[in-house]
C-alpha cells in the first residue's frame, strides 16, 4: 500500500492500470483469451470469408430441397423454401457482430465522455446527469428498446439506437464514479500545482486510467446487444426478414418445432457460442488489465 | 432511518415523473400522430379528424400531457384504440398470469441457487477446486443461454418429445392446476437465467462470511458443519442476496415478454408485444410505464429492505 502511494506522482499515470504497451502480449498469454479466440475465431473467420465459401447465398430459394435436415450438403439443414441455414445463420452472426460493435462503441464514447464531464466537474452538470440517467435505469433494458423500435420502426440503425439508449446510462455511471475516485489523487494534484489545464487533466490523466474497466464493459455490452437484438429480432421487432438474423431464424423456425428442430435450434446454439466466447473474453480483458487480480 | 426513506422517496417521485415525461413524449414523436399511423389508409380525413377530437389530440401539447398525468393520478390509462376497452382492465386480467411467473420464477430460483452457491463456496473453502468450479461453470453456461432458445428446446424436449406439459391451450386463474401447468415450463426457463446470478452472489457471500471468526467460533463449540453453514454462515450472507434478487428484477421482466411470446401466455407481455403488432400506441404507452413502474418499486423496496436490515448502514 505504501508502495503504491510513494510510486504515484512520479510515475506516468498511464502505466497504472491502463494501457500497457505489451498489454497485448499479455491478453494472448491469458488462457480466458485464449478459450475465446478458440470459440470466436472460426465463428469469426466463417462469417467474413462466406461470401468466399461454397454456399449457396443466405437467400437463395432451392424447392428441391425443402426442410431437410443438417447433412454434409446442408450442415445446418435447410428452412421451408430450401433456403441453407448454415448460410443464413453466418449472415446472421455478420448482423450480429456488427450490433454487438457499435452498440459497444456508442455506449463506450457517449459513456466516456458525458461520465468524464460529470465526474470531474459535479455540481449541476453531475446532479441532471444523474437524474437522467435514473430516468432511463427505471426501463428493465429489452422493454426501453422494444418501446423504441416500436416509436422508432424496425431494422438495423433503429436496433442500435434502441439498445444503446439502455446501455448509455450504465456507462456514463462507471465512468463517473471512476473519475470521481481519480479526481482527488495526489498525482492530479501534483498536476494541477504546474498549472494543467483541465482539458490536459481529464484527457491525459484521468480518462487513461479509467479505460481498462470500461472495456471490460464494453465487451460484456457486446455481448449483451447481441441477445438484445435477438430478442427483438425474435419478437418481430428487430432486424425483418427475409433479411437473415440469430433471433429471426430462430422465430421463423418456432412454428415448425415439431417437424424440423434444426431451423430453430441450430442458430440459437450459435448464439450461445459467441455468447460463451464473449463472456471469456471480457473476463480474460479483466484479469489482464485488472492490476488486483495480477499476481 | 425516516429521514433517508424520505429522501429517497422524493428521488423516487423525481424519476417517477422523468419516466412519464419521456414516456409521454417519446410517444408523441412518431411520425404523423398516432391516430393516423394506427388507421392507415382506411379512414378518410374527417373521419380521422373527428377520432383525434375525440381522443384530446387536437389540444396544445402540454394540456394534452396536463390531462395524461391527471388520468394517472387516478390510474385511468384511457381505452385502447382497436377494442374500446379500459387499459386498466386489461392489464388486471392479464396480470395474474406474468406475476405467477414472475413469483414462481424467483421461488424456484431461490430454492436452486441458494444451496447450490453456499455448496459451491462450502467447497471452495475446503479446497475442493474441482466441484466448486464445475458448479460455477455450470451457473455460467445457463447464464449465457438466451431465453428464448431454452424456452424453444424445452418445449420440443418436455412438450413435443416427452409430452409433461401442454404447450398451449386457455389459461386462466380459476383453474390453479391447468395455469401451474401452464406456467411450469416458463418459469423452469425463467430460473435457469436467474440461477446463475444467484448462485454466484451466494457463493461468493457466504464464501466471505465462512472466514470470518465467528464461524470459527461457532465451530469450535462443536457444532455440526450444516448447522454453521446454514444458521450461522448464510444467514449473514442473505442481505447481498435478497438485494441481488431486486436487482435482477428487471432480467426477470425483460424474460417474462419472451417466455409468455413464446408459451403463448395471455400476460401483460403478451399484451405489449400485441399492441406493438396493432399499433396501438395507447397500450405500448402505457405497459412500458407499467413495466417501469415495477422495476422502480422492486429496486426501492430492496434499498429499503436492506438499509433497515443491516444494522452496520449507518443513517
Amino acid at each position: 500500500m505504501t508502495q503504491e502511494t510513494i510510486s504515484l506522482p512520479i510515475r506516468h499515470p498511464l502505466k497504472l492500470s491502463g494501457l500497457h504497451s505489451h498489454s497485448l502480449v499479455r491478453l494472448l498469454a491469458n488462457r480466458r483469451v485464449q478459450l475465446s479466440l478458440a470459440i470466436l475465431g472460426p465463428i469469426l473467420f466463417l462469417t467474413i470469408f462466406r461470401p468466399l465459401l461454397p454456399l449457396p447465398g443466405p437467400l437463395e430459394t432451392n424447392l428441391r430441397a425443402m426442410t431437410q435436415p443438417p447433412s454434409l450438403e446442408h450442415v445446418f439443414g435447410t428452412d421451408r423454401m430450401g433456403r441453407d441455414l448454415f448460410s443464413r445463420t453466418l449472415a446472421g452472426v455478420q448482423i450480429s457482430m456488427f450490433v454487438g460493435f457499435a452498440v459497444a462503441c456508442l455506449a463506450l464514447v457517449v459513456g466516456l465522455v458525458m461520465g468524464t464531464l460529470a465526474g470531474f466537474f459535479g455540481g449541476v452538470i453531475d446532479r441532471v446527469m444523474m437524474t437522467i440517467t435514473d430516468i432511463f435505469l427505471a426501463f428493465p433494458s429489452l422493454l426501453l428498446a422494444i418501446g423504441l423500435v416500436s416509436v422508432m420502426g424496425t431494422g438495423m440503425v433503429p436496433v442500435v439506437l434502441a439498445i444503446s439508449l439502455s446501455d448509455v446510462p450504465r456507462f456514463i455511471r462507471l465512468q463517473r464514479s471512476m473519475v470521481l475516485g481519480l479526481r482527488t489523487r495526489a498525482y492530479i494534484d501534483a498536476a494541477r500545482t504546474v498549472k494543467a489545464s483541465q482539458f490536459w487533466l481529464m484527457t491525459r490523466h484521468i480518462v487513461p486510467n479509467t479505460i481498462a474497466p470500461l472495456l471490460v464493459a464494453a465487451s460484456i455490452a457486446a455481448a449483451n446487444a447481441i441477445l438484445v437484438e435477438a430478442g427483438l429480432s425474435f419478437l418481430g421487432l428487430g432486424i425483418m426478414p427475409p433479411a437473415p438474423s440469430l433471433g429471426n431464424l430462430i422465430r421463423d423456425g418456432q412454428a415448425y418445432l415439431e417437424q424440423a428442430w434444426w431451423i430453430s435450434t441450430l442458430p440459437g446454439a450459435v448464439i450461445l457460442l459467441i455468447a460463451i466466447g464473449l463472456h471469456f473474453l471480457s473476463d480474460g480483458i479483466r484479469q489482464v488489465l485488472d492490476p488486483r487480480s495480477r499476481k | 432511518m425516516l429521514t433517508y426513506s424520505l429522501k429517497r422517496l422524493a428521488q423516487l417521485f423525481v424519476t417517477v415523473l422523468g419516466v412519464v415525461t419521456l414516456v409521454f413524449f417519446t410517444m408523441r414523436m412518431i411520425p404523423g400522430d398516432p391516430i393516423s399511423a394506427m388507421a392507415g389508409d382506411n379512414l378518410s380525413g374527417a373521419a380521422l379528424d373527428q377520432m383525434r377530437d375525440q381522443m384530446g389530440l387536437n389540444e396544445p401539447l402540454l394540456l394534452q400531457y396536463l390531462r395524461y398525468l391527471g388520468g394517472l393520478a387516478v390510474l385511468d390509462f384511457g381505452n385502447t384504440v382497436t377494442t374500446r376497452l379500459p387499459i386498466i382492465r386489461l392489464i388486471l386480467d392479464a396480470l395474474p398470469v406474468t406475476v405467477s411467473i414472475a413469483v414462481g420464477t424467483i421461488i424456484l430460483t431461490v430454492l436452486i441457487s441458494i444451496p447450490l452457491g453456499t455448496l459451491a463456496a462450502y467447497m471452495a473453502h475446503k479446497g475442493h477446486k474441482m466441484l466448486d468450479n464445475a458448479i460455477t461453470g455450470f451457473a455460467m453456461l445457463l447464464d449465457l443461454m438466451p431465453s428464448f432458445w431454452t424456452s424453444l428446446v424445452c418445449l420440443l424436449i418436455f412438450s413435443l418429445a416427452l409430452g409433461w406439459f401442454p404447450a398451449s391451450g386457455t389459461v386462466s386463474i380459476d383453474d390453479p392446476w391447468q395455469l401451474a401447468r401452464r406456467v411450469a415450463l416458463p418459469v423452469l426457463v425463467l430460473s435457469m437465467a436467474q440461477i446463475a446470478t444467484m448462485a454466484r452472489i451466494t457463493r461468493t457471500s457466504v464464501l466471505e462470511v465462512l472466514s470470518e471468526d465467528y464461524v470459527r467460533t461457532a465451530r469450535s463449540m462443536g457444532w455440526s458443519e450444516l448447522r454453521v453453514l446454514f444458521r450461522h454462515a448464510l444467514k449473514n450472507a442473505a442481505l447481498p442476496i435478497v438485494t441481488v434478487i431486486g436487482l435482477s428484477f428487471g432480467n426477470l421482466l425483460n424474460g417474462t415478454v419472451i417466455v409468455e411470446f413464446i408459451f403463448t401466455l395471455p400476460g401483460i407481455g403478451n399484451l405489449l408485444v400485441g399492441g406493438i403488432n396493432s399499433r396501438d400506441y395507447q397500450m405500448v404507452q402505457t405497459l412500458i410505464l407499467f413495466y417501469a413502474m415495477i422495476f422502480v418499486l422492486i429496486n426501492f423496496a430492496t434499498d429499503l429492505i436492506y438499509r433497515v436490515f443491516d444494522p452496520r448502514v449507518q443513517f
